[in-house]
This record gives structure tokens, sequence and C-alpha cells, in this order.
């Protein structure tokens, strides 16, 4: 390096090293715009950022002066108490009775919890007896055996109330016509439980990731399933048994059946219809469509079959003739192994959704020859993507025929309060008049008719058709 | 202070570059924890390994510890990055973003055998991006950039004075 180029010009020297100059200055503060770039790059990120965030808000506006709602609960065992539970944190909301056959436990319990929240109800056993004595109520929630439910719905509408009504519907396809009959001769509101419906995640990725980017591609296989462990018969305390005449009169044989009743033929409906028409409901919402056909295999392999008249074990596939063509979905329940728990998982020719409403799970993974995605992680409908690992060569030899794993996408919406109460929620705001049923009787109707001939399609061993016609009303 | 002199105006901007661009990283990490109400470090250093995984992992474990540790971070960061950035208090900015990468770099050290749950983008055997970091600042430091452009140019005539 050459000696001139060494000195700067404008180093400063001698005594002019201790006054500051303009040159001082000017080289002193010689960074600070850098500050000025990093503040307007800094609010560019933030309000990108916070764009974001409002874009899965949906900005859904706190409602204010609420009219108060009388509410009666009809049953309230074990699911009764998880509505009840999620009804709590719903304001507006006056308790008024509550009605239960196990007047020495289940009703106890709901009214002193009730009590608990400085809400005084009445107390039945007979729902009869209720719906005659109490006047001022606008809605009753339903969460009696499903063999109850089209009596109760139906009665309940006739007095009058708006019904929330759990799900499965009804036990037979009959009860869940009458169910819509009476609703539309009440012209009452009827909800039914199937309460993913109004899960935030799910409304999301329906309207996002499905309807408005259309993001999967053509979809033509779907699966899902709910593996649950192992569990024990339901017990009862001892001192708190019915007698087996009370029993006998609310169509129960004994204690156990009267615990137990899913598992039993006439009163409930086994594992596909108390889990798999939470997820089967969601085929056919996604898929735009209701299924065409369906075949199973299933039974009670692992249960004592005395005590487990409903398969134990389900293997689904229906066929759908959806908007975008024909679409294939499997369906798996089993009650003797937990793994990878449940979750819908919708696979296009452009991507994949794994949903769950199991908290914390729900990815988008994008196939490496699709368009890029880019524009809807800038808009917050899924997050950046976490590129999965490939094998590295040599380690693993990696098949010609194998594709390249996809990228995951998290779904960025998620619950955080009880699993029912957004569910819950959106029926007492239609009592109200704010919003539309996210699951009216006509919907529960159409996913009781895919569901119920699972176990119609176990029995006869053979693949059974759906004539559109069994979905209308 | 540094010596003008021996140096030629493009090696010294050249080293300004390398302190502001340091600066701006440091400043951004900072800012970025302290708006997101919920970060902690203490996934970070409860996944600590090789020696010195003992004293991390007590910070993880105590709360109050934890929280100052968080705190200190978060404002070190920002205070290192305005230094280095602006060219003031260059050389204690310069050690004291050492002093703090040396940390991350020691709790996570990327030796042979070691590994990591919160994944690292990139491949690194001993030498990491922190340590380049580190060593960048030893640079910035063993120059001291900050009296040719920056502030600490004002505060050592304004002391001197």
């Amino acid at each position: 390096m050459n000696d001139q180029k060494r000195t700067p010009k404008d180093s400063s020297t001698g005594e002019e090293k201790k006054k500051i100059n303009r040159r001082d200055f000017l080289q002193g503060a010689a960074t600070a715009p850098v500050l000025g770039l990093f503040g307007y790059a800094l609010y560019k990120q933030q309000s990108y950022e916070k764009a974001q965030k409002a874009a899965l808000l949906n900005s859904k506006p706190v409602p204010s002066g609420l009219s108060d709602i009388n509410v009666a609960l009809l049953g309230v065992g074990a699911q009764g108490d998880v509505l009840l539970n999620a009804m709590l944190k719903i304001p507006g909301l006056k308790f008024r009775a509550v009605c239960d056959i196990w007047t020495d436990f289940n009703l106890k319990k709901a009214v002193n919890l009730l009590g608990k929240y400085k809400h005084t109800v009445n107390a039945y056993e007979d729902y009869r007896e209720m719906l005659d004595k109490e006047k001022g109520l606008d809605a009753v929630v339903i969460a009696t055996p499903d063999f109850w439910h089209a009596q109760h719905t139906i009665d309940c509408l006739k007095a009058g109330l708006h019904v929330y009504c759990e799900k499965e519907m009804s036990n037979t396809l009959e009860g869940a016509r009458k169910m819509v009959q009476a609703r539309n001769e009440t012209g009452k509101l009827l909800q039914i439980g199937h309460q993913r419906r109004s899960h935030p995640k799910y409304i999301h990725c329906y309207e996002k990731v499905i309807q408005e980017t259309k993001m999967l591609g053509r979809i033509a296989t779907v699966s899902g399933q709910w593996n649950r462990a192992v569990q024990p018969d339901i017990g009862w305390p001892e001192k708190y048994a019915m007698p087996t005449d009370r029993l006998k009169k609310f169509g129960f044989q004994n204690m156990h059946q009267f615990r137990n009743w899913r598992w039993y033929k006439g009163l409930g409906g086994g594992p596909i219809v108390d889990l798999g028409s939470h997820q089967i409901d969601i085929y056919s919402w996604y898929l735009g469509s209701n299924p065409i056909s369906v075949m199973a295999s299933g039974g009670t392999d692992y249960y004592e079959p005395k005590t487990h008249e409903w398969y134990d074990t389900a293997m689904v596939v229906y066929e759908y003739d959806t908007p975008q063509g024909r679409a294939r979905a499997f369906y798996q329940t089993q009650t003797t192994n937990s793994a990878n728990g449940y979750f819908e998982c919708f696979m296009g020719d452009q991507g994949t959704l794994v949903i769950s409403e199991a908290g914390g799970r729900g990815s988008a993974y994008r196939e490496k020859s699709a368009p890029a995605w880019d524009e809807w992680v800038q808009k917050g409908y899924i997050s950046a993507p976490k590129v999965l690992e490939t094998p590295a060569a040599g380690s693993v030899a990696l098949d010609v025929r194998e594709t390249v794993p996809a990228d995951e996408h998290k779904i960025p919406v998620e619950l955080y309060d009880p699993y029912h109460k957004p569910h819950l929620e959106n029926f007492f705001n239609a009592v109200r008049g704010n919003e539309k049923l996210n699951c009216p009787a006509e919907i529960g109707y159409e996913t009781a008719v895919a569901v119920l001939k699972v176990n119609e399609a176990i029995e006869a061993g053979r693949k059974l058709t759906f004539d559109p016609k069994e979905f209308i009303l | 202070m540094i010596d003008e002199k021996k140096y030629t105006k493009c090696q010294l901007n050249a080293i300004v570059l390398l302190r502001v661009l340091i600066g701006w990283h440091f400043l951004y990490e900072g800012i970025a924890k302290l708006m997101k109400s919920d970060w902690s470090a203490v996934g970070f250093l409860s996944q600590s390994k090789w020696i010195f995984s003992g004293l991390f992992k007590w910070i993880a474990a105590n709360p109050t510890v934890l929280e100052i540790v968080n705190q200190m971070n978060i404002y070190g960061l920002i205070l290192i990055g305005l230094g280095l950035i602006m060219g003031c208090f260059t050389r204690i900015a310069s050690y004291a973003g050492i002093l703090l990468i040396l940390l991350y770099y020691f709790c996570n050290p990327p030796f042979a055998g070691l590994f990591y749950s919160i994944p690292m983008e990139g491949s690194y055997l001993i030498v990491n991006k922190n340590l380049v970091e580190a060593a960048g600042l030893l640079v910035v430091a063993a120059t001291g950039t900050g009296k040719y452009l920056g502030l600490d140019r004002l505060i050592s005539k304004w002391i001197k004075k």
C-alpha cells in the first residue's frame, strides 16, 4: 500500500484535535442515518405482522348490551357437564331449569355447580314436567343419550323453545327426519352439536385454505382417524344406583347400560357415531358434497360383545362426487390404541391439510411442484414453512419414484376456549338473531345419513350406495 | 485512539460497515425479543450442552434469575446494537457484544457429538456464525472506528477539552 493513501485527508492533527469543528460533527453523526433506516424497516415489519394478526382475528365485534337468554338443560351427564362448563363462560345466559333422570347424582351435581355461579335453578326428573311448569324459557340444551334426542328435541321445539341438541342427532334416521320436520313446523332454531363447525381453526381452514386460495388443488383423497386407548367401562357409585324399574321406565335394562349406553344397539351408535361422526361431518363440509357410497369393516374384536354390542373397531371407505371430481376418503376409529390420536387429512395435488380439534395440531404441506404459497404466508393464512429434512443422499437410498417431502406450514389459528364454547355461542347468538346457525338440523341430518350407514355396511359386509335423495328431506 | 494515518479510508470504512451491520443485527435481535411479549431464553438455556450446561440449566430453572437474564439479554442487545451503529462507546459495546455471543456459543457449542432439539440452520463444527460475529466484533474493538465515524469522535474531543 502506498503511503499517500494511508493518510486520510480529513484527519485532524495537532491543536485542531481538541476543538470540535463542523467536520467532527459530520463524522460523529455519520452513521446516524442508519438508525433512521432501521426505524423504517422496523415500522414496515411491525405493520406486516400487525396485518397478519388482524387477518387471523376474523374481527368479530364484541357484542354489547346482550339480552339475557333463559336456558334449560336436559341431560347433565358427562357430555352435559362439558357443555355446562363451556356455557358458564358465555355471558348473557340465565340458567332456569335442569333436568336429569339420575336425580341423586347428575342432577344434584349440576344444580350445585350452577349454585356456585349464582344461578338458582329448578330441578326436574321428568322433562315434560319441566316444559309444563317453566314458562319464560327461551332455549334448551339437550345432552341425553342418542335414542332420546328425537323425542326430547321435538317436544322442546313444540313447547316453543330453541334447541341445541348434541350429536348424534338421533340413533335412527326416522328420528332425525322428525326432528327436522318439527323444526320446520315450529320455526324454532335447531342446532346440532357438531362443534367443529364453529371452531375458529376449522372455519379458518375452510374459508381460507379450502375456499379462497384453493391451495390444496384438486382433493382426490382424504383420510382421518380417531384412535383411542383402551378404556374401562364407566362405573357408578353403588349408593347412587337407580332402581331397575326406574331405569326401565327410561329405556335402560340396568345401571351398566345406563352408564355405558354408547355401546348398546338401540341406545347409541358405537365409536363410529360417537367419534367418527365429528370427523366425517368435516369430510362432507370441506369436500362440498355428501358421499355416494360406503364400505366398511368392523367388529367387536377386543371388548366383551355382551356389553359392547357396537363395534369397537371400524375401518371405512367412502366415495364422494365432489365439485372437483371423484374423491375417496378413508376413516378409522378403534378403541384399543391411541397412536396418532385424532385428525383429518385432506390430500390435494398441490398440498395437504392435516387438521385436528386437538390444540397445536394443524398444518398445510405444499407439494414441491405446486405454485408458491408465499402470498398466503404473507396474508397470514398459513405460517412460514418449516423445511422438513430430506434423507441425506448415501445414508438412505432415495428411490427415483419417491418425491421430496413437502414443507410444513402451521395453521396459525388456535382455540383457547373449551371446544364447545364457540358452537354454543353461535347458537345463542342465533337465538338473539345476530348470527346464522353453523350446524342447523339439515346439516346434522346429512351427517347422520352418512355416518349411520357405516354400521349398516359393516353388517352387510359389502359396499352400500347412497341415493342422493337420502340426504334431502 | 484509532490512528487514522495507519489505515486507508477504504479500510476504515470497511470496518465501519462491519460495525454497523453487526450493530443492526444486535439491535433487531433485542427489539424483536422485546416486541414478542412471551419471549424467553428458557428453551435455549435448558437444552445447553457441554461443561457449562449446569450453569445455563440452573438459570433456566430459576424463574427470578431467568427473568433477570432475559431482561439483561434484551436490553444488552439493544444497547450494544445502538452503540455499534452510532459508534458510541464502541470498544465497550464491542467487548460486551463478544461476551454475550460467547455466552450463547458456550451454552450450545457446536462440538462433535452434541445435538440440539431447537434446530439450527446450516452446518457447523466448532465454528458457527456466533463465533464469526464475535471475531468481527474483535476487529471492531481492536480498531475503534467510533472515533473515525461515530459519536466517540465527539465524546473523546469533549473529554479532552
